[in-house]
């Protein structure tokens, strides 16, 4: 059934379905609706849930990390300064195995202060050990919350997930969403049941103190787990295909890229609008194409490789920077392209929640085409920003 | 280059030890690094800690596995630790112990000095801190120092650190040491059985590193594998209860941090699992009757 929502409406929808047991929770905008709906659902019984008000969102993901190594089902949402603050706790839960789900709407870090979307926040947890994966629209923020728990609690995996969506770009934009039903969900994803938790009848330590000549390993399995992640993301993205009706690609999706001769990497809502670009374009006789990150972490080297071979030029929409040249986005997609010859062009923008138009990714297309022409392009290009020139 | 490196256990002050060094090299015009490695820093556990001493800048920043010297600061270290492992042939060992080099089996025939440190200490400092005084030990061992440059250097780090008159006593059990130092070459017959340690691969590792209770070729792991981990060796004093004056008031059961005190009867008959008792003295120090005494585990 259709229903017209919020991103963060669909969320709060999908960890209900999810049955999710322990939510620790901070509001923080613009993330605060996730909150309020869950404890809506928890209030009105929809929902059988521990909602838990922490003081801080330190406090959130010890919390989580506890419930999940207690053996529950653990949900969690915040943002930026939210998760900054969580940073520690962060970095605490995905060696010790515990697959939380916490959704981040991803908004700038300050300062300055602002409240609109950037991705520094999530970037900021890049190597933390937790996957990530950015959507493009409210279904998909709704689905990839599904797909977490799937993944996070494949015994492969078991580490935790950050489904991110863009700060009011969907947070607080109403959208028709399919909700599935939840016997389709239940039959999608069965109980959470770990192998070890934290229980009198087997008492286990969990979180000990690791010397150094244990460390290197513990580092390396918590590595190959991220590694494992990718097949695993490809299998519930084919699975959930074949329940739901709706395949997002896996790791990464492409637009329009069986014969393009240069692509776009594009994150998150700027995905949707550049799709609609790729076919004005497309209809003028110029072939570009689009390759979407979905996740960040585990990183599609390989896969990226294998779309973008053959391409005249690469152009990499970074919403946010690294203050070392170009984005995150731009320094991982450059490194997985080693050795291949392309061009590879930074477009800086959306940052802070400036609008990404289709005016915009237009110029984007159209200097990375003149890239590929071996026109002089900058590598690294601010958008839109007062004093830059193109 | 000359490198040391010290056996002791926590409290002891191995690593000031180190330092001290450190600073009589300094002193002497040379150049010296001092550092610990510790494990789960704990009162009796051992640590070590290592000196390096050259007369340029010394760039290696990594532990030390060939040492010219080997300083142990309790000799009960001896029955777990091979403390002359990587010993130079040529290099040397001090020790605290109450018996002459020649009754010393170290499991290798090297020059070494011995020194009843623990009793200088008691004597002089009234602690069994042994640091200082095998510091005398050292320098008398060894020449890498002379034993002023000790007692100067002592005077500075402990001066500065605990006031002048502390310094000044700790120099004086450097210099005692110093004199009752016995050397001689030690005995080379045991061989110490290498205790297995549990290294897993990172597929071996549980997912998590979250171990429940369990078995390995080393020995036990996770919940409850603290039992196979006597640490009777620690004790400089262990407490002994006289029944005649206790009350049960069970406060020394109480406050014990390792859970050595258990009672063994319905009416509550208390014992002291020497196992795992440290020597702390808590129980002794809680006692409202003064019934419990702390006396020396080792001479």
């Amino acid at each position: 059934m259709k229903h017209v929502i919020t991103g963060d409406h669909a969320v709060a929808i999908g960890a209900k379905l999810c049955r999710v047991e322990v939510v620790p929770a901070y509001p923080i905008t613009p993330q605060t609706l996730i909150i309020e709906h869950i404890a809506e659902f928890v209030n009105d019984g929809e929902m059988n849930a521990k909602f838990m008000t922490m003081e801080s969102e330190h406090s959130v993901m010890s919390a989580a990390a506890g419930a999940s190594a207690a053996g529950a089902r653990v949900f969690t949402a915040t943002s930026s300064q939210g998760l900054a603050f969580m940073h520690e706790m962060v970095y605490a839960t995905a060696p010790l195995r515990l697959p939380v789900v916490m959704v981040n709407v991803n908004r700038s870090l300050s300062s300055p202060p602002g409240i609109w979307v950037e991705y520094n926040d999530s970037m900021g947890e890049r190597d933390s050990g937790w996957l990530q994966v950015y959507v493009e629209d409210n279904q998909e923020a709704l689905d990839m919350v599904i797909q977490s728990y799937r993944i996070a609690e494949d015994k492969r995996v078991l580490l935790p997930i950050m489904p991110c969506l863009d700060g009011f770009v969907l947070s607080h934009t109403v959208e028709p969403v399919d909700v599935p039903d939840e016997s389709l969900v239940d039959s999608f994803l069965s109980p959470y049941e770990p192998d070890v938790y934290l229980n009198p009848e087997q008492p286990a330590v969990i979180g000990m103190l690791m010397p150094p000549q244990y460390f290197m390993e513990m580092r390396r399995q918590t590595a190959g787990a991220v590694e494992a992640a990718k097949e695993v993301v490809v299998e519930v993205n084919r699975e959930f295909a074949k329940v739901f009706g709706r395949d997002y690609g896996g790791l990464i999706d492409t637009y329009r890229m069986e014969d393009a001769q240069i692509a776009l990497i594009t994150i998150g809502t700027v995905t949707s609008t550049a799709r609609k670009v790729v076919d004005d374009m497309r209809n003028e006789g110029k072939k570009v194409g689009i390759v979407k990150l979905r996740f960040f972490r585990p990183f599609p080297a390989e896969e990226l490789r294998a779309a973008l071979s053959g391409m005249g030029a690469v152009g990499v929409i970074d919403r946010s920077i690294s203050y070392n040249g170009g984005g995150p986005i731009f320094s991982e997609v450059r490194s997985a392209l080693y050795g291949m010859t392309m061009p590879v062009i930074n477009h800086l923008a959306g940052i802070g929640g400036r609008d990404v138009t289709e005016n915009l990714i237009m110029t984007m297309f159209e200097l990375t085409l003149e890239a590929a022409k071996g026109g002089k392009v900058k590598e690294v290009i601010w958008h839109e920003t007062r004093g830059e020139t193109l | 280059m000359f490198e040391v490196r010290f056996h002791g256990r926590g409290g002891q002050g191995a690593v000031m030890a180190a330092q001290t060094l450190a600073e009589a090299a300094v002193i002497e015009g040379n150049y010296a690094v001092a550092f610990p490695f510790f494990g789960a820093e704990r009162r009796g556990a051992p640590v070590l800690a290592f000196t390096r001493i050259d007369s340029g800048k010394i760039y290696s920043k990594t532990q030390v596995y060939t040492p010219d010297c080997v300083v142990v600061l309790d000799d009960s270290l001896l029955d777990t630790i091979d403390v002359v492992a990587g010993l130079k042939p040529d290099g040397s060992v001090v020790i605290n112990s109450k018996d002459a080099p020649t009754d010393i089996d170290l499991g290798m025939e090297v020059h070494t000095g011995a020194v009843n440190a623990t009793s200088v200490a008691l004597e002089i400092l009234k602690a069994p801190i042994t640091n200082t005084a095998i510091l005398g030990a050292l320098a008398k061992v060894t020449g890498i120092v002379s034993i002023e440059s000790i007692e100067a250097a002592i005077k500075r780090r402990f001066g500065e650190k605990l006031g002048e008159k502390i310094g000044e006593r700790n120099a004086v059990a450097a210099r005692t040491a110093y004199e009752r130092t016995v050397t001689g070459k030690s005995m080379g017959v045991k061989r110490l059985e290498q205790k297995k340690q549990w290294l897993p691969t990172h597929q071996e590792l549980p997912v998590g590193g979250a171990l429940v209770a369990g078995k390995t070729d080393a020995g036990l792991i996770g919940p409850g594998s603290f039992t196979e981990n006597n640490v009777s060796g620690w004790a400089t004093f262990r407490p002994v209860r006289d029944r005649e004056k206790c009350t049960m008031c069970l406060l020394c059961w109480f406050y014990c941090p390792e859970g050595t005190i258990v009672r063994i009867s319905d009416k509550g008959d208390l014992m002291t699992n020497y196992d795992y008792c440290k020597g702390c003295g808590i129980c002794a120090n809680e006692c409202p009757v003064d019934a419990i005494k702390m006396v020396r585990a080792r001479v």
